[in-house]
């Protein structure tokens, strides 16, 4: 049997992206040559040998950088919150997760492998939250499918963790399951009102999680693909994607998921189907959002969601390059991600490149795949490419998100190419500023 | 620096391999073809709202279209035709206050549908729509039609469940404790007797009515002399307290039902139960039918439920996996709330779930 040529998610968590891997003892930080005057520096999740891929990066209330190193491809992996430490310039590694909640890596079970898109933080108490998802098998298995092991009590993975992390005290106040069964795709924090919002997965479910009684709620079924990102306006109305493309609202004196009328952007050869979220920035004014989507041909768009009875969506165009529409690009080629402002205002992000044939030559230098950091003018719209991300090893091009810390540099968690870790991009000295994650983001 | 887990398996273990190619190829639709429907006209209509749109009873005319209503924060009824060029769902209305839809019944030019709200449950009609002359893919023209609100059934108790008898002229239906009947072209009330009436009541092979009885056993109503027979018939000790399902072999007239673990029985009116025939991957089983050739398809487990078919032929019950449609709309299938046989065999389930689409399986047609 002939297997399609393409990255494909078994291989792409095994870093089998046509570049070989090289030992974790070579994997020091390495600058970028090609940088400029935005230095990129890689740091790899060294210390945790099994992690393979970085789903979560999230400035914390503490305006340090947290991130997530994953370890969802290796039977009985367990996720490490890990942080970046600006004294030592490297990466502290705070904690295995599956041991603080007592769900360690060799239950049988499917595993607390990684946080995905979920860390939010508490501003008033110094406190991240964090939400474990699952996909990583059971020690004993090579592959969990949470379809396939729902009923399965031996296999069945527990539940999302939900853990409150005192980054004041570095410990874990306290922790509960989040979610019976299923992970968590998504988390968002209502600061307000004492309430974490999450998607589920497998089920897509739309969940509330009350901090002050701890306990869930179940508000009912989204669709079949979970949107990658909840977002949070300033009338506490919660917003999501559905499968077709569709805004999802959440109105909590309603009590009631709504959707949007109107689609979502998306190429004019698509239907909007899968057309979800992948990362949604607030704008530091919080008047709107800008979002790309978790699809092949991701779009930029910004969202107005306090103009009119649904929002006003501005279609900002492919955030990727063009390509034959005969054929389904591998949705680990093409990507966007990692949306974030810095201290000079404006809209950074990760977009992927890849050489094509006819779309896109990319003679050498350049790589065959590669991550490009772009910068967004909220004003003029316009948009530079102010560097590439380099991995040592393996190709740059997939970031699941990415933070500004509190000395107004960037920062971006990378999925894809072993070793896996984050990369810090250092704003030049204009364009940066001290607390330039302020006004916080309340979602991964 | 730490070393990576080392893995507590052989990868090339014929086990694993096994469990692989299990997970792979078994874990959805295993055989057959299933096709999410959404309620309404594709690229036409919007569909029901999700909250809106759990699909909780169904009912086929002979002519193969299929009446249903909904239960969540508003019943609506439709009607569904997916043959010639037809292809649609019709969203026949809101009956006012209602929020679970228990049963639809479909008599020979109007359907009842019996629904639940703050009130009692009550009965409301409308006519049978003539679709299949529409051409859904030039231009069709027709209006909504009107229901019809009959009021409450019996006051104060909602509706369990109902069927139509094998006339189509008499529907015979439940609350918590009385058997009352009705006319689908006329319905007007009329309460014969009590039974404790909990989960869904099924039309026998020689036109007895059958429903859940206290004391392990089956109430028995004879349409033809208006009488309740209480414990008819005994419920083989395994049943437990768990609300009976149903599903009939439209030629035979036999039923089949599942007990508490999920072993599957028939049975025959006069002949009474078989043993069991076979046990379902999971318990409780849910919504099943009956296709042409004798086969039961069904639904079996909670919140992600797996599909199972039993072949009489074979006495072999097979797991058909999650349900997942890839044509006209993809979606994984997870709860369903009741299921009719369509024209030509094809299953049509009711999705009880937010977004409730309707489901036709068509199953894998055997070699010969």
């Amino acid at each position: 049997m002939t297997k399609p040529k393409g990255i494909g998610r078994r291989e792409f968590m095994k870093g089998g992206t046509g570049i070989v891997a090289g030992g974790l003892a070579l994997a020091n930080a390495a600058r970028s040559e090609s940088a400029g005057q935005y230095g990129v520096k890689w740091y790899p999740f060294t210390e945790h040998p099994d992690s393979d891929t970085c789903w979560s990066l999230s400035v914390g209330p503490d305006g340090r950088i947290y991130a997530a190193a994953c370890a969802e491809g290796v039977p009985g992996g367990v996720v490490k919150p890990v942080r970046y430490n600006e004294q030592k310039d490297g990466l502290d590694y705070l904690f295995d997760l599956g041991e603080k909640v007592n769900d360690p890596g060799d239950s049988g079970r499917a595993t607390q492998c990684k946080i995905h898109y979920s860390f939010a933080p508490s501003m008033s108490d110094g406190v991240l939250y964090m939400a474990t998802h699952l996909s990583g098998p059971p020690i004993d298995l090579p592959v969990y499918n949470p379809w396939y092991s729902w009923h399965d009590e031996k296999r069945l993975f527990r539940g999302a963790a939900l853990l409150a992390w005192d980054t004041r005290k570095d410990q874990v106040l306290w922790w509960d399951t989040l979610i019976p069964k299923e992970g968590c795709r998504c988390l968002l924090h209502d600061e307000e009102r004492h309430l974490l919002y999450a998607l589920s997965y497998p089920r897509d479910h739309f969940i509330i999680y009350d901090l002050k009684t701890r306990k869930r709620r179940d508000v009912g079924r989204i669709g079949s693909i979970n949107g990658q990102t909840l977002f949070l306006d300033k009338q506490h109305r919660v917003w999501t994607t559905n499968d077709y493309g569709h805004l999802v609202r959440y109105t909590p004196e309603k009590d009631r998921l709504e959707v949007s009328p109107e689609t979502l952007p998306h190429a004019a050869y698509q239907t909007g189907w899968h057309s979800v979220f992948y990362d949604v920035a607030p704008s530091p004014d919080r008047e709107c959002v800008y979002a790309s989507t978790w699809c092949p041909n991701p779009h930029l768009m910004r969202i107005w969601p306090n103009d009119g009875e649904w929002p006003r969506v501005e279609n900002l165009g492919p955030a990727t390059q063009g390509r034959d529409a005969t054929f389904p690009v591998d949705m680990f080629r093409d990507h966007c991600g990692g949306l974030a402002f810095a201290g000079d205002g404006k809209l950074y992000y990760v977009a992927s490149r890849w050489r094509d044939a006819v779309y896109n030559p990319l003679p050498p230098p350049h790589k065959e795949h590669e991550g490009v950091v772009w910068r967004l003018d909220p004003r003029t719209l316009e948009r530079e490419e102010v560097t590439r991300l380099e991995h040592p090893y393996g190709f740059a091009h997939y970031v699941s998100r990415g933070a500004v810390d509190h000395n107004g540099d960037l920062f971006f968690g990378h999925v894809g190419s072993r070793p896996c870790g984050i990369f810090k991009v250092s704003m030049p000295a204009s364009r940066k500023r001290e607390n330039a994650h302020l006004p916080i983001r309340m979602w991964g | 620096m730490q070393s990576q887990t080392k893995p507590r398996f052989d990868p090339h273990s014929p086990q694993i391999q096994a469990y692989l190619k299990d997970v792979d190829y078994g874990t959805f639709t295993r055989e057959g073809m299933m096709v999410a429907f959404p309620t309404c006209l594709p690229g036409m209509t919007v569909p029901i709202v999700p909250d809106e749109s759990h699909i909780t009873a169904l009912d086929v005319t002979e002519d193969g279209m299929v009446y249903g209503g909904t239960s969540g924060r508003q019943t609506h009824l439709f009607v569904a035709s997916f043959h010639g060029k037809n292809g649609i769902v019709l969203d026949l209305g809101m009956p006012a206050g209602a929020t679970k839809c228990a049963a639809v019944c479909c008599g020979p030019s109007r359907f009842v549908a019996f629904v639940n709200g703050a009130r009692g449950g009550r009965a409301v009609s409308g006519p049978l729509m003539e679709l299949a002359g529409e051409d859904f893919i030039q231009e069709w023209g027709f209006d909504q039609p009107v229901l019809t609100d009959h009021g409450e059934c019996v006051p104060g108790e909602p509706v369990v469940d109902a069927v139509v008898d094998a006339s189509r002229k008499t529907i015979v239906a439940i609350t918590p404790h009385q058997l009352f009947t009705t006319n689908p072209d006329s319905p007007r009330i009329r309460v014969v007797g009590e039974v404790p009436g909990a989960g869904r009541i099924a039309v026998a092979s020689r036109g007895g009515i059958f429903g859940r009885d206290d004391g392990g056993s089956l109430w028995h109503y004879d349409p033809a002399a208006q009488t309740i027979h209480r414990r008819a018939v005994r419920l083989p000790d395994s049943f437990g307290d768990q609300p009976p399902v149903w599903a009939a072999e439209r030629r035979s007239g036999r039923l089949y039902t599942a007990d508490a673990e999920g072993r599957l029985f028939s049975f025959d009116e006069g002949q009474g139960f078989s043993g069991p025939l076979g046990r379902a991957p999971l318990a409780p089983v849910g919504p099943m039918a009956v296709t042409l050739d004798g086969r039961v398809f069904g639904f079996c487990g909670d919140e992600i439920a797996k599909m199972f078919c039993y072949d009489p032929r074979t006495r072999e019950v097979s797991n058909l996996g999650v349900a997942v449609s890839v044509i006209e709309r993809r979606r994984y299938g997870y709860v369903f709330g009741d299921a009719v046989t369509g024209r030509d065999g094809e299953i049509v389930f009711g999705e009880d779930d937010d977004g409730g689409h309707l489901w036709l399986y068509f199953p894998r047609i055997r070699a010969v």
